[in-house]
C-alpha cells in the first residue's frame, strides 16, 4: 500500500498527500479552499511545487478534468519580502 | 516613478531577445532580472543547439548567451536591473513595481513584456521530501554555475530533453548516472540525445515509473515500477536501484504569476505545460499592452524562446514606430517558429497553440509521424535495419574513408548540412527530413563531425590496414586520450567489444570541445565501435 501520509504535496508548508485527498473527499474541491486550510501555495514557493498536484487530485477525484477547474489565484508580491522592505528602515542603516 | 517605453521582465533568452529587438530599434527599454546574472537558463547550455543556422544551430548555449548579454551591455537603450524582482502590476495606474537592494521601484511602461519563464514541475511519491532529491535545473545549477559535484549516482526521472542533457553533463562531471526512467513508452527528448547516453552505458527504462525514494536521513536509492498500457502499475515488477540522488525532470509549468494577477485572460493547457495566457499570433495578451514570450506562453526550446522574444519585442515596438523592415522581420520569425514547430516532435506544441485560441488555427499543416523507427524511439539505439539503411554499398564501404550519420529521428536541425565543405549532405526543402548523404560527394575530411549536436555523425575508415578499421567519433569527456593510447572501445550500449589504438585526436578551436578521437580496432567492428573509455 502507497503511503500517502509519507508523501510531500507542499513543501513549504509541510502538506502530505493524505492531507489533500482527505480535504477533497470531504467536499474541498477548490484548490483556493485547499489553499486556505492547509496553508499549501502559501510558503516561499507561492504554489509553484504543489498547484499542479493538487489541481490533478481534485480533478482525479470529482472527475471534472483540470481544463474545468478554478485555477490558483496569484497576489502580489509574488514571493517573501522582508517587514524591512515594506517599511524601508533598510535605507536609513546606510 | 521611472518611466520607460517598454519593460521587460526576466533576462533569460526570451527576454534579452525582447529587450534587443527593441532596443535595436532606439525604443528606451528597460530589463530586469531577479538574479544578479543575466541568461537564464542559457548559461547552464553547455551543448550545442539544433534548429537552423540562422538561429545559431550547432552552437552552444553559453556562447549563445555570452553574445546576447554583451550586446545587451553595450546597447545605449536598455536599462538593466539585476537582483531586482517584479512584485506587482496595476493595470488601472498602469504601474509596474519592482524590489532592488531592499528598495521597492515603480516603472511606469507604455508596454510590458513578460517572460518570467518556468520553473519546474514536482512529482508525488513515497519519501519525496529526503534529502538528495532534486530538480534538474537544480543539479545543472549546482554543476554549471557553482562548479559543485551534486552526487556521485544518480538516478533521473523523466527523459525528456533536459533529463538527458543533464544526464549527459553529469557524466561529463564524473558522475555515474545510474539510469533514466520514462512513465512513456518511448523517448520524450530527441532519440540523438538519448544515443549519446546509452553510449555511455546507461540504462533507459521507458514504461517506469519511481514508486518511492529509498533512506533514512539521505536517499541510498530508489524502488521503480513498470506501467502498463494505461499507466497502472504492474505488480511483481519493482525493482531496487542504488543511488545517493533521484533527479527530477518531469516537465516545467509556465510562470504566470504576473499574467494572472494582471488580469491577463488565462488557460489551462496541458500540451503547454500548464495555466498560460491567452495570445494572439503576435504574442499579445488579452491586456493590450502585455505581451509575452518564452517558456511562460507555453514550455518549448530555447531556441523558440529567442525567436518569440524578438516576435514581441518588434511588434510591441511596432506600436510606437512604422517602419517596413520591422514587418519584415516579423513575419521572417513567424516563419521560422512555425518551421521549427512543424516537424513530428512539435506535434504536441501545435496542438496546445491550436488550443490557444477558440476559432483561431495556428498551425494548418505539421508532419504527426515521421520516418523514424519505433524501437529506436523506446532504446536510443539504432537497430540492425535502421544501420543498413544508411551504410553506402559495398563498393563505396571499401573505397575511401566515408561518414555514417546515425540520425534516424525527424527534428528541426541542419548543422550537418550547413558544414560539410563539399555540399555532401541535404536534408530538401524541410529542415525537419533526416538527412542524406551523396557518398559520391562524400571525401571522408570529417568536418561534419564535431558540428553535429547530436554527437549522431562518425567517420570509418575501413581499410585502415590490412586487418584494421578506424573510427572517428566525437568525444566531449575529460581527459583527451592521447595519440597511440590504448582504450576500451564501446559499442551503441556502451559496452566494450575489444581494446583499441588512439591513431588520430583532433582538437581544435573552431570545434569548441567536440574533439574528434579515431580508434582503430579490428576490421568486424567497423559498424560496432561507437565510443571509446579511457583504460585508467
Ligand atoms: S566527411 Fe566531409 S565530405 Fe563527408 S559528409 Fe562529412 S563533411 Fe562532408
Ligand atoms: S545529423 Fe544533422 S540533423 Fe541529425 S542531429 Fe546531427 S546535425 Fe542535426
Amino acid at each position: 500500500m502507497m503511503k500517502e501520509d509519507n508523501i510531500i504535496v507542499c513543501r513549504c508548508e509541510d502538506v502530505t498527500l493524505k492531507d489533500i485527498r482527505e480535504l477533497i473527499k470531504r467536499g474541498y474541491t477548490n484548490i483556493e479552499e485547499i489553499k486556505r486550510i492547509t496553508r499549501c501555495g502559501m510558503g516561499p514557493c507561492q504554489g509553484k511545487n504543489c498547484g499542479q498536484i493538487i489541481l490533478r487530485e481534485i480533478s482525479m477525484i470529482t472527475g471534472i478534468p483540470v481544463e474545468k477547474l478554478t485555477l490558483q489565484r496569484y497576489r502580489p508580491p509574488f514571493g517573501g519580502i522582508k517587514f524591512s522592505e515594506v517599511l524601508g528602515e533598510n535605507n536609513d542603516e546606510k | 516613478m521611472i518611466e520607460t517605453d517598454i519593460l521587460v521582465v526576466g533576462g533569460g533568452p526570451a527576454g534579452i531577445s525582447a529587450a534587443l529587438a527593441c532596443g535595436r530599434n532606439n525604443i528606451k527599454t528597460v530589463l530586469i532580472e531577479e538574479r544578479d546574472f543575466l541568461g537564464g537558463q542559457l548559461i547552464k547550455q553547455t551543448h550545442r543547439f539544433f534548429g537552423s543556422k540562422e538561429e545559431r544551430a550547432g552552437s552552444r548555449g553559453i556562447r549563445i548567451a555570452e553574445d546576447l548579454m554583451n550586446e545587451i551591455k553595450k546597447n545605449k537603450n536598455i536599462d538593466l536591473y539585476l537582483d531586482a524582482r517584479a512584485l506587482g502590476y496595476y493595470e488601472e495606474e498602469k504601474i509596474f513595481t519592482v524590489l532592488q537592494n531592499g528598495r521597492m521601484l515603480k516603472f511606469s511602461p507604455r508596454k510590458l513584456i513578460i517572460a518570467t519563464g518556468a520553473f519546474e514541475k514536482s512529482l508525488s511519491f513515497e519519501n519525496n521530501d529526503l534529502p538528495g532529491i532534486y530538480g534538474a535545473g537544480a543539479v545543472q545549477t549546482l554543476m554549471n554555475i557553482y562548479g559543485v559535484k551534486p552526487a556521485e549516482r544518480v538516478l533521473m526521472i523523466g527523459s525528456g530533453n533536459i533529463g538527458l542533457i543533464v544526464s549527459y553533463q553529469l557524466i561529463q562531471a564524473g558522475v555515474q548516472v545510474v539510469g533514466v526512467i520514462e512513465a512513456a513508452p518511448e523517448i520524450g527528448g530527441y532519440a540523438v540525445h538519448a544515443s549519446k547516453i546509452r553510449r555511455l552505458g546507461v540504462p533507459l527504462y521507458t514504461s517506469h515509473t519511481i514508486k518511492k525514494a529509498i533512506g533514512n536521513e539521505f536517499v541510498t536509492g530508489a524502488e521503480i515500477i513498470e506501467l502498463d498500457r494505461n499507466w497502472n502499475e504492474i505488480k511483481g515488477t519493482e525493482k531496487k536501484i542504488d543511488c545517493d540522488c533521484i533527479c527530477l525532470s518531469v516537465g516545467l509549468s509556465p510562470l504566470v504569476d504576473i499574467l494572472s494577477q494582471s488580469g491577463c485572460e488565462m488557460v489551462y493547457i496541458p500540451e503547454l505545460g500548464g495555466e498560460v495566457p491567452v495570445r494572439n499570433e503576435n504574442m499579445q495578451t488579452s491586456i493590450d499592452n502585455i505581451y509575452v514570450a518564452g517558456d511562460l506562453a507555453g514550455i518549448e526550446e530555447a531556441t523558440a524562446a529567442m525567436l518569440e522574444g524578438e516576435l514581441a519585442g518588434l511588434c510591441a515596438a511596432n506600436t510606437f514606430i512604422n517602419d517596413v523592415k520591422q514587418d519584415e522581420r516579423i513575419e521572417k520569425i513567424k516563419n521560422n517558429l512555425e518551421v521549427l514547430r512543424s516537424g513530428p516532435k512539435g506535434s504536441k506544441i501545435r496542438s496546445g497553440l491550436n488550443k490557444l485560441i477558440k476559432g483561431e488555427t495556428f498551425f494548418q499543416g505539421g508532419r504527426n509521424t515521421g520516418s523514424e523507427i519505433e524501437a529506436f524511439k523506446k532504446t536510443g539505439i539504432p537497430s540492425g535495419e535502421n544501420l543498413r539503411s544508411i551504410l553506402p554499398d559495398e563498393k563505396r564501404i571499401n573505397e575511401t574513408p566515408f561518414a555514417l550519420i546515425e540520425c534516424f529521428q525527424e527534428i528541426p536541425c541542419d548543422p550537418c548540412v550547413n558544414n560539410c565543405p563539399f555540399g555532401a549532405i541535404t536534408e530538401g526543402t524541410d529542415i525537419n527530413n533526416l538527412p542524406k548523404i551523396d557518398y559520391s560527394k562524400c571525401t571522408g575530411c570529417g568536418s561534419c563531425i564535431s558540428r553535429c549536436p547530436g554527437l549522431a555523425i562518425f567517420l570509418i575508415n575501413k581499410n585502415y590496414s590490412e586487418n584494421t578499421s578506424t573510427v572517428s567519433m566525437p568525444y566531449e569527456m575529460l581527459p583527451v586520450p592521447q595519440k597511440g593510447e590504448i582504450v576500451d572501445v564501446l559499442d551503441r550500449e556502451g559496452k566494450k567489444i575489444v581494446s583499441g589504438k588512439v591513431v588520430k585526436v583532433l582538437k581544435n578551436e573552431k570545434m569548441d570541445k567536440t574533439n574528434v578521437i579515431s580508434v582503430e580496432i579490428p576490421k568486424e567492428f567497423f559498424n560496432v565501435a561507437r565510443n571509446i573509455r579511457l583504460v585508467k
